[in-house]
Parts: C-alpha cells; sequence; structure tokens
C-alpha cells in the first residue's frame, strides 16, 4: 500500500505539530508547504487551524497560494481544512470582514449568537442518520446551514455545520487531532481518500 | 450539548511534574509523559502543562517537554510559563500546545493578549489569572504567586478578555494542593462578570468539589495533585458530575 504525501499550509499560525504527528499516525507523510511548487507535488492539502481568520488569509495572499490551492482543488486534489482552515474554505467571515474566503463552500461565516464563546470543549458531531460523536472544538464563529454540511452541532439551542463536504474537499469545525478515537477515525478517512487520489494521478 | 471539561494539571520544573501547597514546597509527582498518556486512556479531556520555574528562570517553556507530552496524548494541550510574547507562543504550538496560557508577561504588557489573538485567534490565548483573598476581598499574585499585585481578579480578567483573551484559567491560591475543595465564590464573581469560559483551579479534593465548581459557573474544573496521587480517577469524577446533572464526556 502507498504511503501518501500530503501538504499541510504553513501560513504562520496554527497548531500544525500536533496536525502533522496525528496525520503521520494514519499512515501519511507529511510535509510543511509555503510555495507553490511544494503544494503540487502533495498527493492531499490540509489547512490547519489555530489561528485569526484574517492572518492566515493575508498570508495566503502573501505568498502567492491562492490560485495553486484553487487550481489543486479544481484538480481532484483532495483538502481538508480544520477550524479557521475550514472557515477559510467559504466565502468570507465576520472575523475578519475584510479578507476573502477560497469560496469552495458557499456562505459566510458568522459569530456564534451564545452569550458563553469561544465554544471551547468537547459536543457533539451529529449525522443525519441519527449517530454521534464526541468532538472537541475551540472557536467563536462558525458556518451557517448549507447544503454541504454532512454533520452539524448544536450549542445553547443554535445549529452549526460541524463538518461539511464538497468533492474531495471536507472542512471540519472541530480539532480532529485533538478528538480522541473519533478524530483519528476522521483522519484516517482523509488519508485513505489522499491515498485513492495518489494512484489515480499514478495510473 | 457543550460538555462540562475535567482538566489534569502537570506542573512541571527540570523535567518532572511537581505539586506544592500554596505553591510552595514542590514534590517530585512523577513522569510528564507517563501522567499524561495515564490521564487521556482514563478519559481526561484537556491536560494544561505549567512550566512553573520558567518565569523565575526568565526562560520559555521547557521545549522537549511539551512536545513529549504532545506526542502521547490526543486530547487538547494548553500549555503556561514563561510565555513573553507573539514569537514565544509560534514555538509552543510549534512544539505541541494547542493552546497558550499567559499569567506574568500579560500583567507587565497586557497588549501581548491582543496581539497574540490577532494571529492566533482568541481561542487559542489563555489568560491566566492566580488569585488569593487579601484584607478587602482578592489580589492577584504573580512569578508563580511570589510577586504580589494589588489589583481585582475579575477586574483584570474583563480587561484581558475585551482585550483578546478566549479564556480564564482562575487559580485560587489559598486552595492550591489543600484539597479543601474549589474557591466558589471567586468562581461565581468572574461567571457573572465573564463572557469567556472559567477553568477553575486550585483546591480539587472531594469528588462533589468538581459539580460544586460547575455549578458555580466554571466550564472547566482542573485538578493536579488528586489525579497524582490516585485519591481520586478521572471516570469516578465524572461519574459523580453526571450524578449531580452536569453534562460530561462519556
Amino acid at each position: 500500500m502507498s504511503t501518501p504525501s500530503i501538504g499541510i499550509l504553513d501560513l504562520g499560525a496554527a497548531n500544525r505539530a500536533n496536525v502533522a504527528r496525528a496525520i503521520e499516525r494514519s499512515g501519511a507523510r507529511v510535509s510543511f508547504v509555503r510555495a507553490q511548487p511544494e503544494l503540487d507535488a502533495c498527493d492531499a492539502l490540509v489547512l490547519p487551524g489555530v489561528a485569526h481568520l484574517g492572518y492566515i488569509a493575508a498570508e495566503l495572499d502573501r505568498l502567492a497560494l491562492r490560485a495553486p490551492l484553487l487550481r489543486a482543488v479544481g484538480r481532484g486534489v483532495p483538502l481538508l481544512g480544520i477550524c479557521a482552515g475550514y472557515q477559510l474554505l467559504f466565502e468570507g467571515s465576520d472575523e475578519a470582514p475584510q479578507a476573502r474566503g477560497l469560496g469552495i463552500f458557499d456562505g459566510h461565516v458568522r459569530a456564534l449568537r451564545t452569550a458563553r464563546l469561544p465554544h471551547m470543549g468537547w459536543n457533539r458531531v451529529e449525522r443525519s442518520d441519527g449517530s454521534a460523536d464526541w468532538a472537541y472544538f475551540a472557536h467563536t464563529f462558525a458556518p451557517p446551514i448549507s447544503a454541504c454540511a454532512i454533520a452539524t452541532t448544536e450549542l445553547d439551542g443554535e445549529r452549526f455545520v460541524s463538518a461539511a463536504r464538497r468533492g474531495a474537499v471536507l472542512g471540519v469545525q472541530f480539532h480532529p487531532e485533538r478528538s480522541g478515537a473519533y478524530g483519528r477515525g476522521v483522519l484516517d478517512a482523509f488519508v485513505t481518500l489522499a491515498r485513492e487520489a495518489s494512484c489515480l494521478q499514478s495510473a | 450539548m457543550l460538555a462540562k471539561r475535567v482538566i489534569a494539571c502537570l506542573d512541571i520544573a527540570g523535567g518532572r511534574v511537581v505539586k506544592g501547597v500554596n505553591f510552595r514546597g514542590l514534590r517530585d509527582a512523577g513522569d510528564p509523559v507517563d501522567a499524561a498518556r495515564g490521564y487521556c486512556d482514563e478519559g481526561i479531556d484537556e491536560i494544561v502543562l505549567l512550566d512553573v520555574s520558567a518565569t523565575n528562570e526568565g526562560r520559555a517553556s521547557a521545549l522537549d517537554t511539551v512536545a513529549a507530552v504532545s506526542a502521547a496524548i490526543d486530547v487538547p494541550l494548553a500549555v503556561g510559563g514563561g510565555v513573553r510574547s507573539v514569537e514565544d507562543i509560534a514555538r509552543l504550538l510549534d512544539a505541541g500546545a494547542d493552546k497558550v496560557a499567559i499569567n506574568s508577561a500579560a500583567v507587565a504588557d497586557p497588549g501581548l493578549l491582543a496581539r497574540a489573538a490577532e494571529r492566533f485567534g482568541r481561542q487559542c490565548v489563555v489568560i491566566s489569572i492566580d488569585a488569593r483573598h487579601a484584607p478587602n476581598g482578592y489580589e492577584i499574585a504573580t512569578h508563580s504567586a511570589q510577586v504580589r499585585v494589588p489589583r481585582d481578579p475579575i477586574a483584570w480578567a474583563l480587561q484581558a478578555q475585551e482585550l483578546g483573551a478566549g479564556e480564564l484559567l482562575l487559580t485560587s491560591i489559598d486552595r492550591d494542593g489543600t484539597q479543601r475543595g474549589f474557591d466558589t465564590e471567586l468562581i461565581a464573581a468572574a461567571r457573572a462578570a465573564l463572557r469567556i469560559p472559567i477553568v477553575a483551579s486550585g483546591g480539587a479534593g472531594a469528588l462533589d468539589s468538581f459539580a460544586d465548581a460547575f455549578e458555580a459557573g466554571a466550564d472547566a474544573a482542573l485538578a493536579a495533585s488528586v489525579f497524582h496521587d490516585g485519591v481520586l480517577r478521572i471516570g469516578e469524577v465524572k461519574d459523580a458530575c453526571a450524578r449531580r446533572g452536569v453534562t460530561v464526556r462519556a
């Protein structure tokens, strides 16, 4: 079985060490990507979290990675966005009104309405078939309900999309690298997607 | 529904877990990696690692210990001790932290909280406050409780929240290591004033002390000695919380 090569976009703010360790544990080779040639060489890509959206959106443009990233997505290269990296996949966010999102997912990320923010800790990720798992969240903003939703989470009566998918692009509001066995399963599935993509490209 | 968190705290000095009473008389309490892995297996919700000698030795947290502990767990890791700059935070994240706690440096340079939040988001920035009773209410202390600061902890927490802190780690110096229960009066005062989540710290003792902290308004309750010494198991703490109607992660 081949070992896929997964690139974590290094946009200057992330818990990238923990994301890298967790993805390696799921069976992939990991590199940090700061330039187009490195990005183009990867079987799959990750936008990690633990960042202010405005900071990573600006860094994406400063490193001239926006167009190469969108072209990779257009070629079907799998992409996983985590937390702030997930929010960057939408059109924009209240966290940084002047920043432009990638627009891969439709909609605008807004501040959660609950009085207690950030949303910090373990909450349920609920799928449409009624199954659910605990995952770790740490965020103030979240995407609204949309067609791309594959799981939602409830907080003080408000429901937001905690996992979304469009083609080979996946986004999760929680931190799979810090969400125990469930999180490991999410990353295992993404590495499997990366492995399939690497086989398709080499076929 | 968001669960209340049970957190284990590893106070680190010289690469070992240490623990004292009222921040004094530190004794050895084991290997940090073994402890973190054990707590993770028992269902801990988060680990806090505090390098308790870093600030007073004028250095940043021990990055190798952070990396080793982080690699051993699959729950979030908050790290504090000697954090003085945005670059210190970047180094801790690169070693394996998911959140960073700032205490003494924020008192000296409150703008650090804003600069940290602008880069890493406020959910990454924990304001750590060590508080104790004073003749008229409470006051805070920095440098592992060695430097007295005549400032109200709640007013300071509110200022920190407005600057960019996304969580409060609120430690009672009076209760630290005593196993007499959390300072619920202090927790309730913080809850009434703040929007950000509150981690109660100092005094974890009887099984019911955790639910007491949650009912007073804490979003998480942190303990060290009672876990290190095997006085309480994490599973029984969560069972006791659930029996009092507190939502915990199974």
